[in-house]
Formats: C-alpha cells, structure tokens, sequence
C-alpha cells in the first residue's frame, strides 16, 4: 500500500453505517457487479479511462498491450490477483459469443492472445491494432479462482456463457 | 451472472448476501443464418447485502459504508412512502417518478436529487400498417408535429425530461448535436401536421397507439395531440408485465402483426459512465433488431449492420 493510501485509510477510519437502498433501477445488476468486481481499468463520468486493478499499461507496439497488475491487490478471500488472473478472465469471457449485455461492440477480438510474461505482466497480443481495447477491458471482469470453478457466470453450472451475465 | 453471494471479487464490497442478476430468453431475429437477441428480465433476491472489503488498495475510492443493503421486497410506492415519511427503514430511492417528485420535495426527511438520465422515450412507428399512411413520410411527420413535446415535458415530467433531436441523449460528447444549425427536436405544429396527414390520405381505421405501463400518462396525452391535431381517432392500449416481453419479442422478431401502429418504448444504455460510446452501436443494432418495426427492409439493414 502506498503512502497516500495508508494516510488517506487512517484519516478516514474504518468504515461504518449501513445504507437501506431500494433500486428500481435496471442497471442494479450491473452497480453491485462494478462494486464487487474489479476490472483492468474503470471509466470516469467524464469518459476518461483510469487504471483499477492494472497499475499501468504501455504500448509495445501497435498491437501488442502489455499490463501491469497491482502487486498488494487481492480477491476477497484472500487469493492474490495476478496475471494470472487476468489471463484467466480473459480466456473465460473469450469463449463466448457475445458475453456482455450492452451487445458484442465490447467483445475483444477472440484471435487475440493473451500472454503471462511475469507474476504481474501480461500482454495481450492483437490480431490488428485496435485503439478501443482498454476501453472494452472495462468489461474484462478479474474473478477469483474460486469464482470460476464455482460460478463462472453460469459457465460451471449451465456450460455456457451466452445470455448468461 | 453473479448469482450467489461469494467473495468473487476484489472490490470495494463483498457480495454477502442475496444477488441481482439477469435473467434472459432469447428472440430470434434471423433464421438464414441463426440470428437472436436477448429479452432480459431482472433477477433479484429480495434481500442484497453487500459487506465492506476493509483490504481494498484504493482507500480513496472506499469503501466509506460497513454495508449496503438493497431491498427488493418493497414496492415503488412503499419505497418513497418510508423514504419519505418513515425512519431508518430506507435511506435512498432511486428511479422516483416524476409525479412522485414533488412529494419528495415537499418531504421534511428526504431530499430529492436529479441527474441526467440515458434513457430516451420514442415512438415506433409500424410502416406496415394496413388503412393508415404510416409509410408515407408526410404522416409520420404529422405524427411527430402533433405532438406537444414542451407540453408534455412540463406537465407530466415536471420539466425533468427535454424533447430530443434524435434517439441519442444530451451529453458532454453529444453537445454539439444541439448546436445552431444542427439537429432540432420536431417543433409542435399542428396546422402542418394536420396538412400532411391530409396530404398523406389520412386514415380509415382508428391508429393503435400502446406503451409500457410505466408511460401510461404520456400515452394518453400523446393520443388526446394526435386526435385533436390530426381529427384521428386513437385507441390506446397499456402493456403490464408479460406483455410488456412478449410486446418486445414481437418487435424483435418482426412478426407481421404488432397489434399497434405506434408503440412507445423506452431506450436506455446499459453503460452509465460512457452512454456516447454506446448508444450509437445499441441503437444501430436495436435498429436492426427492434427499433425498426416491420418486415426485413435489406437497404435499412445494410445501414444498421455492424461492421
């Protein structure tokens, strides 16, 4: 944990209270999804794409992306997210069709690869440039291992991940 | 789906208890080559607790909250009644209706805050339709100029909504849309209205005109425009529930008879932090498969095919 982390975490104390929320919205699948799950980056209200469970990214070339995972981050139970992680997700979500509600606009090219280069490295090796694809890992979601091997966005269980989300 | 709760993740909560999910059932839109699209339904427990991840990294973020609890169990109305008058029981409400707005205002405990929805509200025009002149262009801008948009903003929205040029709506990205010169929302005009019905050869049937029951005010209102404007006689139907899916099935899937001419249906984006980024493909592709009524027309798909 960084410096500022660890001051901003004891200035605030620990947290406490409990909100009653009633949602009608549609998009509470999706709130409690993006609160309970990290993804590479997360978006701004603005737009901006902004790191989340990636440290940084650079360009190794024009369609080679290659990541860095956080080293402290972990899942809630306690298992360490790593490249590992991320190359999981990404070798789930790749097998479907269309794995995202919003529609297939967010798929990442399936021929892509997606390469474990160190215990926090991972680089993901494009077909053909695309200059949206840290944008659409928004919708990568990193899960624990346990998550896959039990639920798996009904791919355990149903043995598909169509209209499964 | 996240349809248990589990320690999946690692954000700022836990997932402790409950879940809220999609449920869905497929339409097919294309049989040569196998075509669907998914009709979501939602999937909640009645209970969903989230429980805060105190080893989280960024501790600016969060999570300032010990728990999150969404309750599923409480209708719209009970919902704003404890939110409003009770204490403790429930703390927000989203998705307040606009003619629920004013009592959250007037409310000693609750405060009321408005943002931007990314929602549009349209109606879908069946150019198929037998003894009306929908495939005339003339009436289906009759349509659009009979309608008092200003009018029903302001007195069934509460001024909370604005007429919209397109499908797209209003954001930072979109801003020069509403430029001078630009796209302009239809004005109301029903003396050019009731010409181009008239010029279209007007109708011999009463128009069907449906909506989802959440837009039953606005239906009715639409419908008291298009018969005072257009001399038309309207026949309104609300769609509760199952027949609201089955409604949007039908649409999907092209049947031949819609059982409306014109249906008011309600587009939202799934993606709320980047709706510019979405809308334009969701509404390309809805096009294809729901916001074009009708049979197949190849030359409007060509144009709505993703690449």
């Amino acid at each position: 944990m960084s410096v500022t982390q660890a001051v901003v975490r004891r200035l605030r104390g620990s947290p406490r209270g409990t909100v009653h929320v009633v949602d009608g919205n549609p998009l509470n699948w999706l709130y409690i999804t993006y609160h309970t799950v990290e993804e590479l980056v997360r978006v701004t209200k603005q737009g901006k794409v902004r790191p989340a469970a990636m440290r940084r990214y650079r360009w190794v070339d024009a369609r080679t992306l290659e990541v860095q995972v956080r080293r402290d981050n972990a899942f809630a139970d306690g298992e360490a997210l790593t490249a590992e992680s991320v190359r999981r997700a990404f070798t789930e979500q790749v097998r479907w069709v269309a794995p995202h509600p919003p529609g297939t606009h967010f798929n990442i090219d399936r021929r892509t690869r997606c390469e474990v280069t160190g215990p926090d490295t991972v680089r993901f090796h494009l077909p053909e440039a695309d200059g949206l694809v840290l944008g659409k890992l928004r919708a990568t979601h990193v899960m624990s291992e346990r998550f896959w091997r039990d639920l798996g966005f009904g791919y355990a269980r149903d043995q598909s991940g169509e209209g499964h989300w | 789906m996240i349809d248990a709760p589990g320690p999946w993740g690692s954000g700022p909560f836990v997932l402790a208890e409950g879940h809220s999910s999609l449920d869905t059932e497929q339409a097919v839109t294309s049989e040569g080559p196998f075509a669907c699209t998914w009709l979501q339904r939602q999937d909640r427990t009645p209970q969903v607790r989230l429980r805060a991840n105190t080893d989280y990294w960024d501790a600016v973020r969060g999570p300032h909250l010990r728990e999150i609890v969404f309750r599923n169990d409480l209708s719209r109305s009970e919902a704003l009644d404890l939110v409003c008058d009770g204490e403790g029981e429930v703390d927000i409400v989203t998705e307040v209706p606009h003619a629920q707005a004013d009592r959250v205002e007037r409310s000693t405990q609750a405060r009321l805050v408005c943002v931007d929805a990314v929602r549009a509200l349209a109606g879908v025009i069946d150019r198929d339709a037998k003894g009306l002149p929908l495939h005339d262009v003339r009436a289906r801008r009759a349509l659009n100029l009979a309608v008092d948009r200003t009018a029903l903003v302001r007195d069934l929205f509460g001024g909370r909504a604005r007429p919209l040029a397109g499908l797209t709506p209003p954001t930072p990205l979109t801003a020069l849309h509403r430029a001078p010169d630009r796209l302009r929302p239809y004005p109301h005009d029903p003396v050019r209205a009731a010409r181009l019905w008239r010029a279209s050869g007007g109708a011999t049937r009463p128009l069907r005109l449906a909506a989802m029951h959440d837009w039953e005010a606005v239906a009715h209102r639409v419908a008291q425009d298009l018969r005072q404007h257009l001399g038309v006689r309207v026949e309104v139907t609300i769609l509760h529930g199952a027949e609201e899916l089955e409604a949007r099935r039908r649409l999907a899937e092209k049947t031949a008879s819609q059982g409306w001419d014109v249906l008011l249906l309600e587009q939202g984006s799934q993606t709320a932090d980047v709706p510019p980024l979405e809308h334009p493909a969701s509404f390309r592709s809805a096009a294809r498969v729901g916001w074009r009524t009708g049979v197949e027309h190849p030359a409007h798909s060509s144009v709505a095919t993703l690449p």
